[in-house]
């Protein structure tokens, strides 16, 4: 249900202009992927603790149940997940987790004003001073962390790189 | 040597009430024309209902502002046979309300930059009306702010906003960016007041950091580096 004034085709365009990074450069790529990340990260906790929840009786945890319980239903949950689907999910998880944080702590510093340029006249051809070499290391860094995450993970739980 | 170039132009009319549309036109184009010189020709030549606003043809007046093959800029600051394609679309600004065809509304733009005091602010009101000195700025206070007063409010900035888009009650890039420039003024007194008005949800909080605001910039301001700026002495409060 949508709120008063607020059209259908309104909320598809904000959802376009949110997720399509267009031609606005790698800042907006930061952007899309920090929000992407975000949005995915928190709906893996709360599935996350749902699932775990499940070991002690889900929503009746307050009346704890016999060890037997528990043991069941974490020997059925982890039947369900032991396959390559969610492995690779997994890695996918691990990926936006490195990501959303590194990349977090990039926009925090930028936004205290720290590893950004200094306000100087513009001149043709010269990125912005907000777009700085220290800025673009540091996302470059976020995503190479993020990868090496996702191998990481990847190799935990399918052995890829394992002979 | 003319070459012809496809131009797809947004069409809207208000009384149609419709969504819009997407309407061709095939120019002539030669070195050195601009997309504005084609929106021109096509009004001249093809449709003279086409609407399209503009005004000094040299990017001094910011009226022209368009979205280019997805890209906001200047019509006249934009040469065709530079963009090298065949196609090329051209749509009004996003973020403003339609007025008609590339013609957009930028009252919420003018209204914001009200609403964030984008004015020098003095306390010496007798001395203003009968001024006796001089306020001087060594260059270092000058360069604090130089950067800024560039701005020829076209508001492609505004445009480009993806959290305007999302949330039209932030204030947006340049209005934002324009209280920075009076915040970093050394003759400006207006201090504690402009951060209060900038510290707030629909202020400096919302910004993202996108950085589109700046990347679209035809005169190479730099607001998202204003918004970090002024919530840098939000923080310090």
């Amino acid at each position: 249900m949508l709120a008063r004034g607020v059209s259908r085709s309104s909320v598809i365009q904000s959802l376009k202009v949110m997720l399509i990074p267009g031609r606005y450069g790698l800042e907006r790529w930061s952007y899309v992927l920090q929000r992407v990340s975000g949005v995915v990260v928190s709906l893996y906790f709360i599935a996350h603790v749902l699932e775990t929840g499940n070991f002690v009786g889900g929503i009746t945890v307050w009346s704890v149940p016999d060890y037997s319980f528990a043991e069941r239903a974490y020997e059925e949950t982890v039947k369900l997940l032991k396959n390559p689907i969610f492995d690779a999910g997994l890695a996918v998880v691990g990926f936006l987790v490195a990501l959303h944080t590194i990349n977090g702590i990039r926009l925090v510093l930028a936004h205290f004003g720290f590893s950004l340029g200094r306000p100087r006249r513009p001149e043709p051809f010269s990125p912005p001073p907000s777009f700085s070499s220290k800025q673009r290391a540091l996302f470059w860094l976020s995503i190479s962390l993020a990868v090496f995450a996702l191998l990481y993970t990847l190799d935990s739980l399918m052995k890829v790189f394992r002979p | 040597m003319v070459e012809k170039v496809k131009f797809k132009v947004f069409r809207y009319r208000p009384e149609d009430g419709g969504k819009g549309f997407y309407k061709e036109y095939e120019v002539p184009v030669k070195k050195g024309m601009t997309i504005l010189d084609g929106l021109i020709y096509i009004k001249e030549n093809i449709d003279p209902t086409l609407s399209v606003r503009y005004s000094c043809r040299m990017a001094i007046c910011g009226s022209c502002g368009v979205r280019v093959n997805s890209l906001e800029t200047l019509a006249c600051h934009t040469q065709v046979l530079e963009l090298k394609r065949r196609v090329i679309r051209v749509e009004p600004m996003r973020n403003y309300p339609l007025v008609k065809d590339l013609v957009t509304d930028m009252t919420p733009l003018f209204r914001k930059q009200k609403a964030l005091m984008t004015w020098l602010i003095r306390q010496d009101n007798v001395e203003q009306e009968n001024p006796t000195k001089q306020y001087l700025q060594s260059e270092e206070e000058l360069e604090r702010y130089l950067q800024f007063t560039y701005c020829i409010q076209c508001g492609l900035c505004y445009s480009a906003c993806p959290v305007v888009s999302t949330f039209p009650d932030f204030y947006g890039p340049q209005p934002l960016m324009k209280a920075y420039r009076y915040y970093a003024d050394s003759r400006d007194e207006g201090g504690e007041e402009r951060v209060r008005l900038v510290d707030r949800f629909e202020g400096v909080w919302r910004c993202h950091f996108a950085g589109s605001c700046s990347a679209v910039c035809p005169k190479g301001v730099d607001p998202a580096l204003a918004i970090q700026l002024l919530r840098r002495s939000a923080l310090k409060g």
